[in-house]
């Protein structure tokens, strides 16, 4: 909390070009807080629309960037249903059809899930870190906490579409909002996060929601049920075999 | 005619004036041939207009009328099928007189998507200057402009994908594919041009960028998914088919546009068969009227022919007779039903909108604008199968009026 302090006051007295190059630095230690080196999460999918409601709790596994795998636990009919991520390439495996399919590129605009994620929302999380220019906008101070507020654009040749995307971090490296605009400055969806809890030893987003500005009366909501940070996977955690016979 | 007695002259006059003995029925009965020429004429016009049409709209979708490919790439048009691309040699091979054009590009199966939504589409990785050599109109771009080079970093899509992408002219937009890894290949593109095409389902499916570009995208430097050429006629390509198939031997495929686009060529090869299975649809329809109108004036006459006999005329010159009154009737129908349809037809030759029913038009391919397309073939086979088929229904009665015992008919009321 000092140190980033320390580091806020320095921020304000170097050059624009380190100013985003710390902004990059911003971002880059928010993603890694999130994912850690190595996390292992239980997790609830709420996907809300105005006449339905569906329910979701799943087990997830990430290391470093690249890797992440995540399997439904419950309601039993999806039980099994897992993705794993390797690399920018994502495989989906349903046990009702014993099925590993590679999710092609056609497809990853569709829905994850059926959620208002995108598999291409799941599969690129990290991406933001290289693929935009990160520049810091704005700092306020709210509920004694210093928030980050981040303009990053993307550049020329990114597979992104969006003009812009706005991040407010919190001095502790929690992401707080994600907001995602168009290329004429229109905020087309919001990932916000509404509480933030101390689980496995740092203060991490409890409960996320991403709705479209256009509809806000439909959203998917990701409540984090335990997180533990930095454990021991086996080398064995991110392979096709894993994905259809659970071992871990 | 030899065997009368009578002269042509008077055997002609005698005719003419028995055809307007009853003048309203000859009337009606012009009219009806009349209108039915007109018919066959017209609708045939307007039938062969809209193939030519079709045809020619497909080869500028091709575009193309001689393309190579990998042998495999029509059945499964993926990243996986390709060729390289034309080297020195070849490209020389390729040079000649029949030739009018000649270009190589790459097309796969792609995602688009902007902020709001996404389809998929054909990817074309193209070099400009062979695209327009081979008929890409640069008036068809409506907005921004065409790409300049083969590594153009630009993106040129059609008016109505843009219209469903709900994005602009210098937006950027994302293009997804598949490198031959399997490995998802995608990156980000300014749209610099809008096209237009005579099809609105042609503008939401091609989407055009520079060669090179597309080809380090896909991580096939060198490679192209096919070699287009075409010639100077789509009628007739059989020198230009022979000469790329020289050029690309075994382990290619090369095909003209009428196995490229079966569908066109039978459309082509069918449409002969079908003017003339019109023509005598219609031409039925009328012949049972020619038949009717000549019987009663046979029935009529019956008095008459049988006194005439009687005065040594012989039956071949009645059969002659009323044969002769069917083909003035015929010529006479046939000239009205003629210049009704040449005039009906140069009239509209700029183009018979329909947009009305566009939507229905367009699901067979063919677009919104109709051009009648008058061909003296198709003329002539309607003026040849009324006059040849009318004699031959009108020897019926004819031969009926040629066989009557002279006593007999005399004798009948």
């Amino acid at each position: 909390m000092h140190k980033s302090m320390l580091w806020l006051g320095l921020l304000f007295l170097s050059s624009s070009a380190a100013q985003e190059s710390d902004a990059t630095q911003l971002v880059r230690n928010a993603m890694d807080h999130w994912r850690g080196l190595t996390s292992h999460s239980n997790m609830t999918m709420i996907i809300h629309r105005p006449d339905w409601e569906r329910t979701m709790t799943m087990e997830s596994w990430s290391k470093g960037d690249k890797q992440s795998l995540v399997r439904v636990i419950e309601p039993r009919k999806d039980a099994g249903n897992g993705t794993l991520l390797d690399d920018n390439n994502m495989w989906t495996y349903t046990p009702k059809i014993n099925r590993i399919i590679k999710v092609p590129s056609s497809m990853m605009s569709q829905s994850w899930m059926g959620s208002d994620f995108s598999n291409k929302d799941i599969s690129k999380s990290t991406d933001i870190i290289d693929q935009y220019d990160h520049e810091l906008t704005a700092t306020e101070e709210k509920d004694g906490r210093l928030h980050y507020t981040i303009t990053s654009i993307p550049h020329e040749d990114a597979a992104v579409v969006w003009g812009r995307e706005v991040l407010v971090v919190r001095d502790d490296y929690v992401l707080m909002e994600q907001q995602f605009w168009d290329q004429d400055g229109i905020l087309v969806k919001t990932l916000k996060t509404l509480e933030v809890e101390e689980m496995g030893g740092r203060s991490v987003a409890k409960v996320m929601r991403m709705s479209k500005t256009d509809t806000p009366e439909e959203w998917t909501q990701m409540t984090a049920n335990s997180i533990e940070f930095d454990v021991e996977l086996a080398n064995n955690v991110f392979t096709l075999s894993n994905l259809r016979n659970p071992r871990q | 005619m030899s065997s009368s007695h009578l002269p042509f002259g008077a055997m002609s006059r005698l005719a003419w004036r028995n055809l307007w003995r009853n003048h309203r029925r000859t009337a009606i009965m012009l009219l009806a041939i009349a209108v039915g020429v007109w018919a066959m004429i017209f609708m045939t016009a307007l039938m062969r207009g809209m193939v030519d049409q079709m045809i020619e709209d497909g080869i500028d979708a091709l575009p193309g009328q001689v393309q190579v490919h990998h042998p495999a790439f029509r059945d499964d048009p993926s990243i996986d099928h390709r060729i390289p691309q034309p080297d020195a040699g070849k490209a020389r091979g390729l040079q000649s007189p029949e030739v009018s054009g000649w270009t190589s590009r790459l097309r796969v199966p792609a995602m688009i998507s902007s902020e709001r939504n996404n389809r998929g589409v054909t990817l074309l990785g193209v070099d400009p200057q062979g695209e327009i050599a081979l008929g890409f109109d640069p008036h068809s771009i409506i907005e921004g402009r065409f790409l300049e080079s083969v590594d153009d970093n630009g993106l040129v899509v059609g008016a109505k994908l843009l219209e469903r992408l709900e994005t602009r002219l210098g937006k950027r937009v994302v293009v997804m594919s598949q490198d031959p890894e399997n490995n998802i290949a995608d990156r980000g593109f300014r749209i610099v041009g809008v096209y237009k095409a005579k099809l609105s389902s042609l503008e939401e499916a091609f989407i055009y960028g520079g060669l090179t570009t597309i080809q380090a995208l896909l991580e096939v430097p060198g490679e192209v998914s096919e070699i287009a050429v075409t010639g100077h006629d789509y009628r007739d390509i059989d020198a230009v088919y022979r000469l790329v198939s020289g050029v690309y031997g075994e382990g290619f495929e090369t095909l003209p546009w009428m196995e490229l686009e079966t569908y066109l060529g039978m459309m082509l090869k069918m449409m002969d068969g079908f003017v003339l299975v019109w023509i005598i649809v219609i031409f039925l329809a009328l012949s049972f009227g020619l038949a009717n109108t000549l019987m009663m004036a046979v029935f009529e006459r019956i008095r008459e022919i049988g006194l005439m006999q009687a005065l040594g005329m012989k039956p071949s010159a009645i059969l002659y007779q009323i044969l002769l009154e069917s083909l003035m009737l015929l010529t006479l129908g046939l000239l009205a039903g003629n210049v009704l349809a040449v005039a009906s037809i140069l009239p509209v030759q700029d183009g018979i909108d329909v947009s009305a029913v566009a939507e229905g038009m367009e699901m067979m391919g063919a677009s919104s604008v109709l051009y009648p397309a008058l061909k003296l073939k198709d003329l002539l086979m309607a003026n040849t199968v009324v006059i040849v088929l009318g004699i031959l229904t009108s020897l019926l009665p004819a031969w009926r009026a040629s066989q009557y015992r002279p006593v007999e008919a005399i004798a009948k009321i």
